[in-house]
């Protein structure tokens, strides 16, 4: 029936009524309904990229608002929306959330969590967005519980806890939805929490599994930990994976040991911080892991999203993992059984001197933070962060929003009391050079840049390129971008009055394609100016 | 104006003063919290004053810095904090722990350091209680916040140490360096100087040194220079003189804000 459904709609070629329910199927095949946009990344294949091109290289300087949405709320507005047969779900600051009519960004329902006072996200009070199934949206929050909303009233139909807040676990991720699961990883890498990937029931929100992401006692890794560290070892999980329905793996990076800047108590590699894990999706099971930046010292999370790309390497046909990585460097892998292929850098780094052909990086033992202060590229924020890349398969380029920041990083002892940050001194600024970043089409396979677009600060929000030739990019200083995906030449731009902390997504209602992106407070839609 | 802070209606004193583990906690919290603005050990950042100069406008006593501390100082930019009392504490220790610094006292004379700072040029470009130059930093505080040793750096080398315009982790409406000199060339290769008020990836607002608004768009621009030095002039000893460089900072010190 569902798949009778489904035809239709493709026949039709733009779903017109709002009723209609989102089903595994149709999220393994997003790609076939770009009028939608279904996951966090668009598609399982974390690509970021749509194929309508009604907004194109000759269309977009008539770029004009539609309409604007005020959350009203203060903080990042970090949302990737979903929208679905003309109904657009969104989340907002302090896990706000809402439904608005897509056309015309009128609200239907909104919801807000009622949140205990002490909570202690590093970062914000922020979250990346709902995911979907059925007639159930999926939400991870703040106070580490993960809820279930009904699309047509928004109210809340299960909640679960999954960890205690207090003890400063928190949610920020994009769930995503597989099968009859909803997905999740945990925040808190500054509080020496000890991190995980869930999952959970759809239907009910029972605990199916939970992948402990700090190896403990009889897990392998665990001898990566020196003594107790373990216990207090972060590797947090806090930014949407990947899914291969193929090979039934989904693909979720992991974040930093804790203490972040202080490693002498925690000696070894840290298993698994800052990783790409391989998990089976039935079971939590771990399939393979491959880890970028072992007992790290600089914050670099491996939490960037990663790229499902099927294409020939070295003469054969091989499906490929890409993962554009916070330490600096754009990273091949085999997603089949996680062998290292490549690691090319893409910006500035002095952390390493390169990427052995064993995948580990050969340190720089000058660049190891101590008690006065060490200068090392790039910053703790890394040479590009959470925000989404995006593949292009027109172009075979991937876009990359990048930051030129160095950090002056400080090492200290700290003594871990739960609840409180747990970072091992601290970070600041080369305060010399002003840091500045550009979006960078580089070439996924070889690293080799084709161009850049300079900003005038680092950005913190990704890129959404579509088959019309355009990447759209919002940047800290409040410009939202369109490019010309080629060549990067600025196509069109508008001044939004507040730094974009997320990424565009696009979708199409009754034949005219909208791009939406949060700045501020505000969810803004535009469209080609029609009279 | 004494604000009621919680436990502490009354004058009461640090109950882990000198305590060591104490001060380590502090120094790491102020490290993490403190330093954007105050630098990394105290000493002063681009927004903050140097802390370890034994100068507590707002009061010296425990109580008093606890106080700044968690209410903030409303009218600057210190602002509320969310420490437990058992960590502002700490805090207050570590800045204790700083021996009280040499005094450079200012041996010269107040009113005639006014006068020259009001003659020799300084009043065009910097604001003291509401008169003055625009160009510079507002110098109706600096006695409060910069030690003497500072002053004097800032009017013989005022390249050396510039403003870092550290940038505010919460700031996300991105206002940038302030005294950062800026040059930008026109198409018809007209060279305007000022201090940028503001900047993005497609325009910049100077404020020149005529002290005008100028705003422009960058693709209309060939050039923007941006130079890593102070619009102030250095003031040599022949300009200003030894006994007059005393004179001019005794003013200076003079000038805490009431």
């Amino acid at each position: 029936m569902k798949k009778t459904v489904l035809l239709l709609g493709l026949l039709l070629g733009a779903w017109t009524s709002a009723q209609s329910q989102v089903s595994y199927e149709r999220l393994v095949g997003a790609a076939r309904e770009p009028q939608n946009w279904l996951t966090y990344s668009g598609r399982y294949s974390g690509w970021r990229y749509s194929s309508l091109d009604q907004i194109n290289t000759g269309s977009a300087s008539h770029l004009a608002m539609l309409w604007a949405f005020q959350v009203a709320d203060l903080g990042q507005f970090e949302t990737t929306p979903i929208v679905v047969d003309g109904v657009l779900y969104g989340t907002g600051q302090n896990d706000r959330a809402f439904a608005l009519d897509a056309r015309t960004g009128r609200a239907i329902w909104r919801y807000q969590r009622n949140l205990p006072e002490k909570l202690q996200p590093c970062c914000g009070m922020v979250n990346r967005g709902f995911a979907v199934l059925g007639d159930r949206l999926f939400m991870a929050t703040l106070d580490a519980h993960v809820i279930a909303l009904d699309t047509k009233t928004g109210n809340v139909v299960w909640d679960v806890m999954a960890a205690d807040y207090h003890q400063a676990y928190t949610f920020t991720v994009a769930p995503l939805v597989v099968k009859n699961e909803v997905i999740v990883g945990v925040s808190g890498g500054e509080y020496g929490i000890r991190g995980f990937v869930d999952a959970y029931s759809t239907a009910t929100g029972r605990r199916l599994w939970r992948f402990e992401t700090v190896a403990g006692p009889g897990q392998p890794g665990h001898e990566t930990w020196a003594g107790d560290s373990w216990k207090t070892g972060g590797a947090p999980a806090w930014i949407t994976g990947s899914y291969d329905p193929e090979l039934n793996l989904i693909f979720w990076p992991t974040g930093n040991p804790s203490p972040s800047n202080y490693g002498d108590d925690r000696h070894g590699d840290n298993l698994y911080s800052n990783c790409m894990l391989a998990l089976d999706a039935d079971t939590g099971r771990l399939k393979w892991y491959f880890q970028f930046t072992p007992h790290d010292l600089y914050d670099y999370d491996a939490t960037q999203i990663p790229v499902l790309i099927d294409a020939d390497w070295d003469g054969q046909s091989r499906k490929l993992l890409i993962q554009a990585n916070r330490n600096g460097f754009l990273y091949v892998l085999d997603r089949t059984d996680g062998k290292f292929l490549s690691a090319k850098r893409f910006g500035r780094l002095t952390w390493a001197k390169e990427i052995g052909p064993d995948g580990k990086p050969i340190v720089n033992k000058d660049a190891v933070p101590n008690a006065t202060g060490t200068e090392v590229c790039p910053g703790a924020l890394g040479l590009t962060n959470w925000f989404s890349p995006s593949y292009n398969p027109d172009t075979r380029l991937l876009y990359v929003a990048t930051s030129t920041e160095c950090d002056i990083f400080t090492s200290a002892p700290q003594p871990y009391r739960a609840g409180h940050d747990f970072l091992g001194s601290v970070y600041v600024p080369d305060p010399i050079r002003r840091p500045s970043g550009a979006l960078k089409a580089l070439d996924p396979f070889t690293g080799i840049e084709k161009w850049e677009f300079k900003y005038f600060s680092s950005p913190n929000g990704g890129a959404l390129s579509t088959a019309g030739g355009v990447v759209f990019a919002g940047e800290s200083d409040g410009n939202f971008i369109a490019l010309d995906a080629r060549t990067g030449r600025d196509l069109w731009h508008v001044q939004l009055g507040a730094a974009i902390y997320s990424t565009a997504i696009t979708y199409q209602l009754d034949g005219q394609q909208f791009v939406v992106i949060p700045a501020g407070s505000t969810l803004f839609a535009f469209a080609i100016f029609q009279q | 104006m004494a604000l009621p802070v919680k436990g502490l209606e009354k004058l009461v004193s640090n109950p882990v003063a000198g305590n060591s583990a104490a001060i380590k906690e502090g120094a790491s919290l102020f490290r993490a919290n403190c330093s954007p603005c105050h630098g990394l050990n105290a000493r002063g950042g681009g927004r903050g004053p140097d802390l370890t100069a034994n100068r507590w406008v707002h009061g010296s006593s425990d109580t008093d810095i606890f106080r700044t501390i968690t209410h903030g100082l409303p009218g600057t930019e210190m602002p509320a904090n969310g420490f437990e009392d058992s960590e502002t504490w700490a805090i207050i220790a570590y800045l204790r722990s700083f021996a009280p610094p040499k005094r450079h006292a200012a041996s010269g004379d107040r009113e005639k350091g006014e006068k020259i700072f009001s003659e020799s040029g300084c009043s065009r470009c910097h604001m003291v209680k509401g008169r003055g130059g625009l160009l510079g930093p507002d110098l109706s505080r600096v006695g409060a916040s910069r030690p003497v040793s500072y002053l004097i750096e800032s009017i013989r080398e005022p390249d050396k140490e510039l403003s870092t315009g550290m940038l505010d982790p919460n700031n996300h409406y991105g206002l940038p360096l302030v005294y950062d000199t800026v040059t930008v060339v026109t198409a018809g290769g007209q060279r305007i100087t000022g201090v940028a008020k503001n900047e993005d990836t497609f325009s910049i607002q100077l404020l020149d040194t005529d002290q005008h608004l100028k705003f422009f768009l960058k693709k209309d621009l060939k050039e923007v220079i941006r130079e890593r030095k102070s619009l102030m002039p250095a003031y040599s000893e022949e300009m200003v003189s030894p006994e007059e460089l005393q004179d001019l900072v005794a003013y200076l010190e003079s000038l805490r804000g009431d």
